[in-house]
């Protein structure tokens, strides 16, 4: 995804490449005006499909690992940054290999197609 | 702050706008009522698996300290540290002294920002606003709003962590730095200069923190007789003269009482020493100490064990504060998990102080980092302490080096038998069956937070972890289901 979004021209975005959410992320996104976040998600039906708009309001005390509300909350009470943000999660039901390259293409160009215009916007 | 739902763009292309649940890890804790709604047993079950000891057969010995640090997305630094070691032992080559150095500084940056955000994104609530507040008040979020200094500085501790891992590793996550053999790249003198400039910073903040838990100990009096309070052994590498040590040394045990079981054990023979048992409700092993067979030979590890074996910590502020902890118990190991919190404090100046000292030595930035051989053993073991305990991998391999059989002991399956007695014991002081309150069942989490577990990675699988407590009657049939977020 970072590769094909490096071969758009998108002014002014910051492309991070990470395995894990973390408070100090926080640091690097409080002058952003947007933030949109890219991952995978796990899905029997759909493969290679782009879904949007996922609500995940986890804030669990055992865990190091923090969701992209927490990190935006974090950003509004300690930065006082209300910054607008996406997710974007494409679908699969496998994370080792691809399984069908045709379809693995046109997602990924699909969402870079989105994120693009989300961005521009 | 919100969300905004995407219209389709084209019907040909595939679009799904659909709520979708992000993979979770799964901890379920359940407890056991007795005909008097007493507690009768309580235990945690770990039900996530992903194998990650299988799936390294076949793989050349080249490859695992990068595959093995994507067990875990929250130590990975610990598993390339062993990884390594175990391939070091596989070459039978010592790597060179700076490598040496820039390993245990890029090890210590670890335990630094992990043990910060367990004290200041998981643990703090509860200290700042007690046990039995309200969720809606004992949480990072309350705790932004009431403290906002006190949040920032634990995000710049965790920052400065980091940022030596990402300047020596390359990434902050799953740096390919750490090699077998050493370590790819040294470091520039300007590069030691910026990390030392941003030492004293880190330190303030280390030592805030301390104040801001021993001042509130105070509070704790209950917890502090029954989080995980009882007997058990501990384990740990000590270094030399039994100083603290994350990186390299050999294995002891000591009892409840401060008795040296065995010392001196060389990472290689740890299978002499330490049994793994198999739970039927969990995919996490747990190992015990093979002298006492299972379940007598339970043993703790982490930042309380490793101050209850080693004799000092070797650094000048925090061996003042180790001599505070060691009075605890009259100079006998602390055995109340809660303390946990307070050994993790301590931890984080020692690993200030270390690195200081280690980017002081002017062997640290000579360009010889590496040292080159080809098999010379099919069998080798890679040992380190990680930020929750002492951490294992056991690789053998074929004479070109493709890996036949892998083992992997995490540093919080080490823990398992303890933290199922912790949530026994807390759960038996605590909860009435007749009238579950908030507070009660608040802690039961809290005290399997005081051992910081990554169930992820003791599992050897993948997630975010949320936590499912479920109590059952005599009869064993649920009577609540609470999911906890």
């Amino acid at each position: 995804m970072i590769k094909t979004l490096e071969k758009t021209p998108l002014e002014n975005t910051k492309l991070l490449s990470l395995f894990q959410l973390t408070p100090e992320l926080c640091l690097q996104l409080q002058d952003a005006n947007k933030i949109i976040f890219v991952d995978a998600s796990y899905s029997e039906k759909n493969q290679y499909a782009l879904a949007c708009s996922l609500e995940n309001s986890s804030n669990n005390t055992l865990s190091h690992h923090i969701s992209p509300l927490t990190l935006m909350q974090i950003l509004k009470d300690l930065y006082n940054k209300n910054i607008d943000f996406e997710i974007f999660s494409i679908l699969t039901k496998n994370f080792d290999t691809i399984t069908n390259n045709s379809d693995y293409t046109v997602c990924i160009e699909t969402t870079a197609q989105e994120i693009t215009f989300s961005i521009k916007k | 702050m919100g969300h905004i739902k995407r219209k389709m763009m084209s019907e040909k292309q595939k679009i799904v706008i659909e709520p979708v649940t992000r993979i979770e890890g799964h901890a379920k804790i359940t407890i056991d009522l007795d005909e008097n709604k007493k507690v009768e047993d309580a235990r945690i079950h770990v039900t996530q698996y992903r194998g990650f000891e299988k799936m390294c057969e076949g793989r050349p010995y080249t490859e695992m300290p990068a595959l093995t640090a994507r067990t875990c997305g929250i130590c990975p630094v610990s598993h390339e540290i062993s990884s390594s070691k175990a391939c070091d032992g596989l070459l039978a080559v010592r790597p060179p002294k700076a490598a040496r150095n820039l390993r245990r500084i890029i090890n210590l940056a670890q335990i630094t920002q992990s043990h910060a955000l367990n004290f200041f994104h998981l643990s703090s609530p509860d200290f700042l606003y007690g046990f039995d507040a309200a969720p809606e008040d004992r949480n990072i979020f309350k705790m932004m709003k009431d403290y906002p200094e006190l949040a920032k500085k634990g995000i710049a501790l965790r920052a400065f962590g980091q940022k030596i891992i990402e300047t020596l590793g390359g990434k902050r996550i799953h740096p390919t730095w750490i090699v077998p053999g050493g370590v790819s790249h040294s470091i520039s003198v300007e590069t030691r200069d910026k990390i030392l400039s941003q030492i004293p910073e880190a330190m303030d903040i280390a030592k805030e923190a301390l104040k801001l838990f021993t001042d509130s100990l105070h509070k704790f009096n209950k917890e502090l007789d029954s989080f995980a309070n009882f007997d058990s052994l501990f384990m740990s590498i000590v270094g030399k003269k039994g100083k603290l040590e994350h990186y390299d040394g050999v294995l002891r045990f000591v009892d409840q009482d401060g008795k040296i079981l065995d010392d001196g054990i060389e990472a290689k023979d740890y299978k002499d020493y330490i049994g793994e048992a198999v739970e039927k409700d969990s995919y996490l092993k747990s190992p015990y100490y093979k002298p006492f067979g299972y379940e007598k030979g339970m043993y703790r590890v982490g930042p309380l064990a490793r101050l209850n074996v080693v004799d000092s910590c070797g650094t000048s502020l925090a061996d003042e504060e180790f001599e505070r902890f060691k009075n605890l118990n009259n100079g006998k190991p602390v055995l109340n998990s809660f303390y946990y919190h307070y050994a993790r404090l301590i931890e984080i100046i020692y690993c200030i102080e270390r690195i200081e000292e280690l980017l002081k030595e002017p062997q640290t930035v000579e360009e010889n980092i590496r040292a080159y051989a080809n098999i010379n053993r099919n069998r080798a073991v890679g040992c380190s302490e990680a930020p929750r305990g002492t951490l294992f991998h056991d690789y053998e391999v074929t004479n070109s080096g493709i890996i036949t059989g892998v083992n992997l002991i995490i540093a919080t399956g080490n823990n398992n038998l303890a933290m199922n007695k912790g949530v026994k014991q807390v759960a038996q002081t605590f909860l009435d069956g007749n009238d579950i309150k908030e507070g009660a069942l608040n802690r039961v989490e809290a005290v399997i937070r005081c051992f910081d577990p990554c169930l992820s990675c003791s599992t050897h699988a993948l997630g975010v972890v949320s936590s499912n407590i479920e109590i059952r009657d005599h009869k064993k049939t649920i009577i609540e289901n609470i999911k906890r977020s």
